[in-house]
């Protein structure tokens, strides 16, 4: 039942083009080879191995030592005694769990919440070397990341001079200055959405709560400015021409 | 004696000892009935599956009530699920095909007799499975049902996810030969996975492995001929996984639920110190329960923040044991041995971080 429900969410996340929110796009063709072959299996197991052959030897013979104490698997039904019924009881909460987990609840993307946990730019930034390789890139097709690791890993502030970014994420306010300062986040997810890190880049905007919840989707015009707030750690922020609300695209993660 | 607790499901009583069972082709009309009733069971689940996505699909705003931390506990969750599903899988078809479709003396014919050198070559054998260690664990099972001993199998257990051709190849594009990092994983790895092998050997197998599990793998050694091998095949299939799902989906979220409880950045704060960032990394290790094809690049993301001892120990004991790999673990071995596990395989990899962090 179990091998079924986790079956029947990875396809269904396939078809619908979800799974991309909870592994990253290079193991979908493995995972969906696997599910399909494991239906297969399941289905075939299901259909033509009779009940007594199926619990063989996980089941029959822990009737000898007098009371089938010590069952391993979460067959439902496999005994009707009250441990069996206990069994029974504990496995249909465990697949209703599931069911509800995997099936009902729509699939989501990690929520600010979890970007507030993790700290921001720590580790999902590019490395040095990638960094300035991004130097001589063109700028205008740089999203959250890459600014984000432009600005940890500093090329000097005449980089940033005269250019202009784009940047779209969710709003997730700044520790140290939440009244003016907002970043705009995206997570990182190198494996799967366990392993994801938050990025982001310093919007500065006073009074911004206003217009932006936080953990909503914005777009944020405009160029890097010194940070008014000459004590922070953060020293160039973006100044934004302007501020548009937006709606999650199918891909929220940075792969 | 406790045949009354059978419900009466098909034509022939269930025998009170298995050693009579095999033949299953015996009650074949009453199978096929029944394989009929479980076609129609699978297509109600299959129509009702159906109703909750479209109902999910219609009214997509009906189910986003939640929000934040509970829908974050959600997401990791099946993030975890979903992810070593496939593995899991994977495991299990290469455990059924190796308990029934090779030869049974194939394995031992080709491992050497002394023990030491045994378990050697049985760390070795991960090299021709590049699972990860999810899948290790059907396999394991497999190894031991096929009547290899609990040493040998927990050596197989605990190498074979580290030193197998896939992590090698993501570890070296992680970190090259830099600091020691590949080879300290390696020797570290193999080391303990002998070490431990070694000790439980010398142990016996009283008490370690669950009493269920121990009686599965006595019938399973004395019965190699019967049925059908596709049946056989689909049975020990059907089986395994009905052992591991349970244990995969409690893994997957208690591995959420502390994700979501503990602020990840109070272990990776504890960085720089030679002695608290190996206990950092290792709880870090312990709790994410990611896998070991790819924990290499998770631990590279954090960049330079920790030494090199740090990230071997995350490595090396990761692999080995987390939440999640407890869990399935669970499904064969006794809580005490778990417990032993984890503190002599934590012991072994801390000092291993400790050495090479004050050595480096």
């Amino acid at each position: 039942m179990l091998s079924l429900t986790g079956i029947a969410a990875t396809l269904g996340l396939a078809l619908t083009g979800k799974l991309e929110l909870y592994i990253h796009p290079r193991y979908v063709p493995f995972t969906v080879g696997m599910a399909v072959l494991a239906a297969a299996a399941s289905v075939a197991a299901f259909i033509l191995v009779p009940p007594e052959a199926a619990e063989g030897a996980a089941d029959g013979h822990s009737h000898t030592d007098g009371g089938g104490h010590g069952h391993t698997h979460g067959r439902p039904g496999a005994g009707t005694g009250s441990p069996g019924r206990l069994r029974a009881a504990g496995s249909l909460l465990a697949v209703l769990a599931a069911v509800v987990g995997l099936l009902v609840l729509p699939p989501a993307a990690l929520s600010s919440e979890a970007a507030r946990q993790r700290d921001l730019n720590l580790s999902g930034t590019l490395g040095p070397a990638m960094t300035s390789r991004l130097v001589e890139e063109d700028p205008s097709s740089f999203g959250v990341r890459e600014w984000a690791s432009l600005l940890r890993r500093s090329p000097g502030d005449d980089y940033f001079t005269g250019k202009t970014a784009t940047v779209t994420g969710f709003v997730t306010a700044a520790k140290d200055d939440p009244q003016n300062v907002f970043y705009v986040t995206r997570f990182v997810v190198t494996c799967c959405t366990v392993d994801a890190q938050p990025v982001g880049v310093p919007v500065y905007r006073p009074g911004w709560q206003e217009q932006h919840a936080v953990d909503s989707w914005v777009t944020a015009t405009g160029e890097f400015t010194s940070n008014p707030d000459g004590d922070s750690k953060v020293e160039l922020l973006l100044s934004p021409s302007a501020v548009t609300a937006t709606t999650e695209p199918d891909r929220p993660y940075v792969h | 004696m406790s045949q009354p607790r059978r419900e009466p499901r098909a034509t022939k009583p269930s025998p009170p000892a298995v050693e009579t069972r095999p033949a299953p082709p015996e009650p074949a009309a009453g199978a096929r009935e029944l394989g009929w009733r479980r076609l129609n069971i699978l297509l109600a689940l299959a129509i009702v599956a159906l109703l909750g996505f479209a109902v999910r699909s219609l009214a997509p705003g009906a189910f986003a009530g939640l929000e934040g931390a509970a829908r974050d506990f959600f997401t990791l969750s099946i993030s975890v699920v979903i992810e070593s599903l496939p593995f899991v899988f994977l495991g299990i078809l290469v455990s059924v095909l190796v308990q029934v479709w090779l030869p049974p003396d194939v394995l031992y014919r080709r491992l050497p007799a002394n023990p030491v050198l045994r378990r050697l070559v049985l760390s070795f054998l991960g090299m021709l499975m590049p699972v990860c260690e999810c899948g290790n664990v059907p396999m394991a099972r497999g190894l031991m049902m096929k009547g290899l001993s609990v040493g040998e199998s927990m050596t197989f257990l605990f190498a074979a996810p580290i030193l197998n051709p896939v992590t090698i190849i993501t570890t070296h594009q992680a970190f090259g030969w830099d600091n020691g990092i590949l080879a300290g994983r390696l020797a570290g790895g193999l080391l303990i996975a002998n070490l431990v092998g070694w000790l439980y050997s010398r142990r016996g197998p009283a008490g370690v492995l669950k009493p269920s599990f121990e009686e599965a793998c006595a019938v399973e050694v004395s019965r190699h001929e019967s049925g059908g091998k596709v049946r056989r095949s689909l049975q020990l299939f059907s089986r395994e996984s009905n052992a591991m799902m349970p244990a995969l989906f409690a893994g997957s979220a208690l591995a959420g639920l502390i994700q979501v409880a503990v602020p990840r950045e109070v272990l990776v704060r504890l960085g720089s110190d030679p002695v608290w960032s190996v206990l950092a990394l290792m709880a870090l290790a312990f709790i994410i329960s990611i896998c070991s094809t790819v924990d290499a690049f998770f631990i590279l993301s954090f960049g330079a923040t920790f030494l090199p001892g740090s990230i071997v120990a995350f490595l090396v004991l990761g692999p080995m044991l987390d939440v999640k790999m407890l869990a399935l673990l669970r499904t064969t071995f006794t809580a005490g041995t778990l417990l032993r596990l984890v503190l002599l395989i934590g012991t072994c990899s801390a000092v291993l971080g400790v050495v090479m962090n004050l050595a480096g």
